[in-house]
């Protein structure tokens, strides 16, 4: 029994620690922004916390900040339990980059009863299910679709009428990769420029290395490889590299730092910057404004440029 | 045993998968495809005969993919931060993937704690730290590591060649060495090793430090391979390398498997892989025929045991 008492004491210890600091925690009168969001595992989601905390030290008479994330962007039901643990600790404004763009509508439905401000980012909610749910949520963020539509139109300004090309997916469920493709083919299309074959590749460096290397053994005449982000667009330039087909071009999207030095030098012909640090903080300005103000205003779209050696001089 | 039944029939799978993607596919049955696939299985190889040591004492090691990552993370970091070589840069990931598989053997044998919860809080753990230590970003290395992967002999390249080479010594050592037949009689029965009076546990902790530094080698071939170090690299790489052991007629419960099975373990899922992305099929389709072709390899392989085992 003395045995047992350890473990048992530990766990009430922390337990009360945690309610005390819950206790003290709570702040006067600035409101309390939380900013929800996906897998902090990912360079880009890092950035955008990264850019929300830097502005909040800037500013830090305007607001306190909370941000949160997921382990990884499939746990969506973790996303809610998360969106609810702020409902229950009274934010006054969340700010959400949804893990899945229909199942995160019912707790963002639910913060708005509350009475929160909630402002979606990065991954527009589906339409489809807020009209069902008869809920608003305003969206602040780039069209990715129009970012990728600028990438592919400059690449098909390089390749001419019935060239092959081929798209390496995101995961099938983002809605961003889901755009991003759609940019890519709406580019192609005008350009009369035949989509050889598209896939998914995870997102991953490792994952796109061996699918770009199985396309280019399976289709001799590819001119060029359309990446729905630059991780993937890295695993693509070693592929070419490896079967030593200099000629296929190869695009990205989202500008990380690790292309920088391949976008200069033309290994990868082009990419899209939606500017991530500035994507979080875009929706906090927007919370603190709607809290201001007490309007319930539409969408607002944030800009995505287009990245080439010219742009990076 | 009757091992080379197993290696046949193995083999026999890997004949039949190549012929299948030949017919369904235009460009499949090429030098450029074998070339590709030879190119791209070196870490998994590596690994591949680590893990075939783990699941021979009986044990598993769940943490492989995520030492990957992190050992990947340290060789980059070291070029590009720290402004070292290769050779320090190599040698601090393979140094730190021995310190994970230490840490993962010490804990499970001080603690007797199943090595299965041991390593999951490794896979945690490693990735956590890996996340850290880059703070997510991928780093582009370029070709101070590339040199490591473009040298070919007979147009193969020369990890591939290596992780053959790795292969044929894992072999020896398992069935020709104190050590290795050790591990196997420890996943046969440890009470018995005991009994007779040959403690265990150093053999098991010097199995998971072999696991852990091979999955740092791994790291570093994935990093030569890609030219970039990314954060995500290896992330599900430990079930697909349990796959391909167990595709290779090692058993989960220790004391029977060989490295060279596993070798074509590796192969079967990678040539599955390569055919698959050739013939155009999407994510669900590969997920669904990779699964249905790993469980059926398992199958097939327990049912031929119990009919040898039965005569």
């Amino acid at each position: 029994m003395t045995k047992m008492r350890g473990p048992y004491l530990c766990v009430s210890l922390g337990l009360g620690l945690l309610l005390l600091a819950c206790g003290t925690a709570r702040a006067p009168e600035k409101p309390r922004v939380a900013l929800v969001m996906k897998s902090l595992a990912n360079e880009f989601f890092k950035t955008m916390e990264d850019g929300a905390r830097a502005h909040q030290q800037a500013h830090p008479a305007d607001y306190d900040l909370l941000a949160t994330g997921i382990k990884d962007e499939q746990d969506v039901a973790g996303q809610a339990r998360l969106v609810e643990q702020m409902i229950a600790q009274g934010v006054s404004a969340i700010v959400i980059a949804p893990a899945d763009s229909q199942a995160l509508v019912s707790a963002c439905k639910k913060a708005q009863e509350a009475g929160i401000v909630v402002v979606n980012i990065d991954n527009k909610l589906d339409a489809g299910v807020l009209a069902e749910r008869k809920a608003q949520v305003p969206f602040v963020g780039p069209d990715n679709r129009k970012g990728a539509r600028a990438v592919g139109a400059y690449l098909a300004r390089r390749l001419k009428k019935g060239d092959k090309v081929a798209i390496l997916e995101g995961l099938p469920n983002a809605f961003n990769g889901v755009e991003r493709k759609r940019g890519f083919e709406e580019a192609l299309e005008a350009a009369g420029i035949v989509v050889a074959a598209s896939q998914s590749a995870g997102w991953e460096t490792g994952k796109a290395n061996q699918v770009a290397a199985a396309l280019l053994t399976e289709i001799p005449d590819l001119e060029a490889l359309l990446c729905a982000n630059d991780s993937m667009a890295l695993g693509a330039v070693a592929a070419r590299k490896a079967a030593g087909r200099s000629g296929v071009r190869v695009v990205g999207f989202d500008n990380i730092g690790a292309v920088r030095e391949l976008v200069k030098d033309g290994r990868i012909l082009a990419t899209a910057d939606q500017h991530a640090d500035r994507l979080a903080v875009y929706g906090i300005e927007y919370a603190l404004e709607m809290l201001k103000t007490g309007g319930r205003p539409g969408d607002r779209e944030t800009p995505v440029d287009l990245i080439t050696a010219e742009t990076l001089e | 045993m009757n091992g080379r039944g197993e290696m046949l029939a193995l083999l026999g799978v890997l004949v039949g998968l190549v012929a299948a993607f030949s017919l369904a596919t235009e460009r499949f049955f090429s030098l450029a495809t074998f070339r590709t696939i030879a190119n791209q299985v070196p870490e998994g190889v590596i690994v591949a005969v680590g893990l075939t040591f783990v699941l021979m004492i009986a044990g598993i090691d769940l943490s492989v993919g995520s030492v990957l990552g992190l050992a990947s993370a340290v060789l980059g970091l070291a070029i590009l931060r720290l402004g070292g070589g290769l050779l320090l840069g190599g040698l601090l990931a393979v140094l730190t993937g021995l310190a994970c598989g230490a840490l993962n053997g010490l804990l499970t044998v001080r603690f007797a704690v199943p090595s299965f919860i041991v390593t999951l809080g490794m896979l945690e753990a490693a990735r956590g730290a890996t996340y850290l230590i880059t703070r997510s970003q991928t780093q582009y290395v370029g070709a101070r590591v590339e040199t490591l992967a473009e040298g070919a002999v007979l147009g193969l390249s020369v990890p591939f060649l290596a992780a053959v080479g790795l292969v044929a010594l894992g072999q020896f050592v398992l069935s020709r060495t104190v050590f290795g037949r050790y591990a196997v009689a420890i996943g046969a029965n440890e009470e018995a090793v005991r009994l007779s009076g040959i403690d265990p546990r150093p053999v098991k902790v010097a199995v998971f430090m072999l696991a852990g530094a091979l999955a740092g080698l791994a790291g570093i071939v994935n990093t030569a391979r890609l030219g970039a170090a990314d954060p995500n690299a290896g992330i599900g790489f430990e079930l697909q390398a349990i796959a391909a052991v167990v595709v290779g007629g090692t058993s989960l419960m220790g004391g029977r498997g060989s490295v060279v099975g596993s070798f074509l373990g590796v192969l079967v899922i990678a040539v599955l892989a390569s055919g698959l992305a050739q013939a155009g099929a999407q994510e669900p389709t590969k997920r669904l025929v990779t699964g249905v072709v790993i469980a059926g390899a398992a199958i097939a392989d327990a049912l031929r045991r119990r009919r040898w085992s039965e005569k």
